[in-house]
């Protein structure tokens, strides 16, 4: 029998060897799939309640049957059979199109890059080599260019990620942390001055690469978004590290945003009118969806021409494993 | 400057304008007189198997790509690490990607035999500083 495909099982309850409901035990690691329907003369309580729970019965036929009710049997039955079967095939289905998404994303994060990466080096090499004259700056504006398409990949790549991989606990120090994502950014705008004040008394659990995105992007935005005539450029990093959370707050003196800009920052693509700066309108997008992830929140408060503070409270995994 | 006179660089990468790059770049910067490019990682485990042969092996400074068809960064290693100690104890591996796959990057790390990952454009304050590092005892 386990080389047929066997939809619908109709068993005897009394037969010499073997009860029917004996038998539908004893079949059900080997052939899981097929409906089970018991036929029995008999009407013992204690026979339908093992039919139910040991051999999985789907339904209970009474001896001598009603066509009509058997024929109903068996037609639900197969429905029901049907629907699993779709859905297997459609959870299959799914695990592949995840499974190629995956790989898409690979491929962007190589594929895409490579020829990027190897334009930046031909840049690099014609200044080593002076080979090229370029009295205009033609490759300073095409190694504009590149790196502004390379972060464009670099955000489609973290939006993938945050929204694929799994949610991972691991211990952070965030005075590292932050020094790390802080020295990513120092070169971009050296003028610049950086407070940092982390209070983390107890250990912090959380994930590492979420968190990293979320404060990778709220620096880039705070080194970004400056005004030109500041002549004391700041960006004000806390953290609060308490056994239930984490309280972050990021703090600039830059332009600041709008009021009536305020509600739309987190949608995608968003992008505020008042500044002529690069960007892709997916930064903070993406903090709001790592935060989701791994059940944050975030404020924000901003003046418009005096600047603005994100303030993120991250719950601390800490004690659940204690 | 590198002092190390008979130091060669071997480069594996499939991508014909990185190796012609780094050529470029390391023989700008006179990081090595030697630059042997492989645009097949197979070719360069059969040129370092040749290599039993000579009296004694320069050291090699291996720069390896990750992603390639056929044969990859590490399945490269993988081959490279049944090779006699007497090759394998002069290469020194860096690995050199545009990969900001997290799983590359983290596998990376973790193989022993990897001194020194690289990002591509590869600049030659980078690679003088990782190559200074690995001969700093020598």
């Amino acid at each position: 029998m386990k080389s047929i495909d066997v939809h619908i099982i109709i068993a005897d309850q009394k037969m010499p060897v073997s009860t029917g409901v004996e038998f539908f035990n004893e079949i059900k690691d080997t052939l899981p799939d097929p409906m089970r329907i018991l036929l029995t003369g008999y009407t013992d309580v204690e026979d339908i309640i093992d039919a139910i729970n040991k051999g999985h019965i789907f339904s209970y036929i009474k001896k001598p049957w009603d066509e009509h009710e058997l024929h109903r049997a068996i037609n639900n039955a197969f429905e029901i059979y049907s629907t699993r079967k779709q859905l297997k095939e459609k959870i299959l289905e799914l695990e592949k199109i995840n499974d190629e998404l995956n790989r898409f994303i690979y491929s962007t994060s190589h594929d895409l890059r490579s020829p990027l990466m190897s334009v930046l080096g031909i840049i690099n090499l014609s200044r080593l080599d002076n080979s090229v004259t370029d009295p205009n700056g033609y490759l300073n504006m095409i190694e504009a260019c590149i790196l502004k398409l390379d972060g464009f990949i670099q955000k489609i790549i973290e939006y993938y990620r945050n929204s694929r991989l799994d949610v991972e606990y691991e211990k952070i120090d965030f005075e590292h942390l932050i020094q790390e994502c802080i020295g990513s950014f120092r070169h971009q705008n050296t003028s610049i001055q950086f407070q940092v004040n982390v209070d983390q008394p107890v250990d912090f659990k959380g994930d590492t690469f979420r968190i990293s995105v979320i404060l990778n992007n709220l620096i880039s935005n705070a080194v970004k978004y400056q005004k030109p005539d500041e002549s004391n450029p700041k960006v004000i990093l806390s953290v609060k590290v308490e056994p239930h959370k984490a309280t972050m707050s990021i703090e600039d003196n830059g332009i600041g945003i709008l009021s009536e800009h305020l509600n739309n920052i987190f949608k995608m693509f968003f992008r505020s009118k008042n500044n002529n700066k690069p960007g892709s309108g997916i930064g903070l997008y993406i903090v709001k969806e790592a935060l989701n992830k791994i059940g944050g929140t975030i404020n924000v408060e901003s003046k418009y021409g005096e600047g603005t503070q994100f303030e993120i409270s991250i719950p601390n995994r800490n004690d659940f494993d204690s | 400057m590198i002092s190390i006179p008979d130091l060669r660089v071997i480069l594996i990468d499939d991508n014909e304008v990185d190796l012609l790059l780094h050529e470029r770049l390391i023989t700008l910067q006179q990081i090595s007189r030697t630059v042997l490019a492989f645009n097949n990682a197979n070719k360069a485990l059969e040129f370092l198997s040749s290599n039993i042969t000579l009296p004694k092996i320069p050291p090699t400074v291996l720069l390896l790509d990750i992603q390639m068809p056929e044969m990859d960064g590490f399945e490269f290693l993988e081959a490279f690490y049944s090779y006699p100690a007497k090759i394998k104890s002069q290469c020194h591996v860096i690995m050199v990607s545009s990969s900001l796959d997290y799983g590359d990057l983290s596998r990376t790390y973790a193989n022993p035999m990897v001194l020194k990952l690289l990002k591509k454009p590869l600049l030659a304050s980078e690679l003088k500083s990782a190559i200074a590092e690995i001969f700093k005892d020598m």
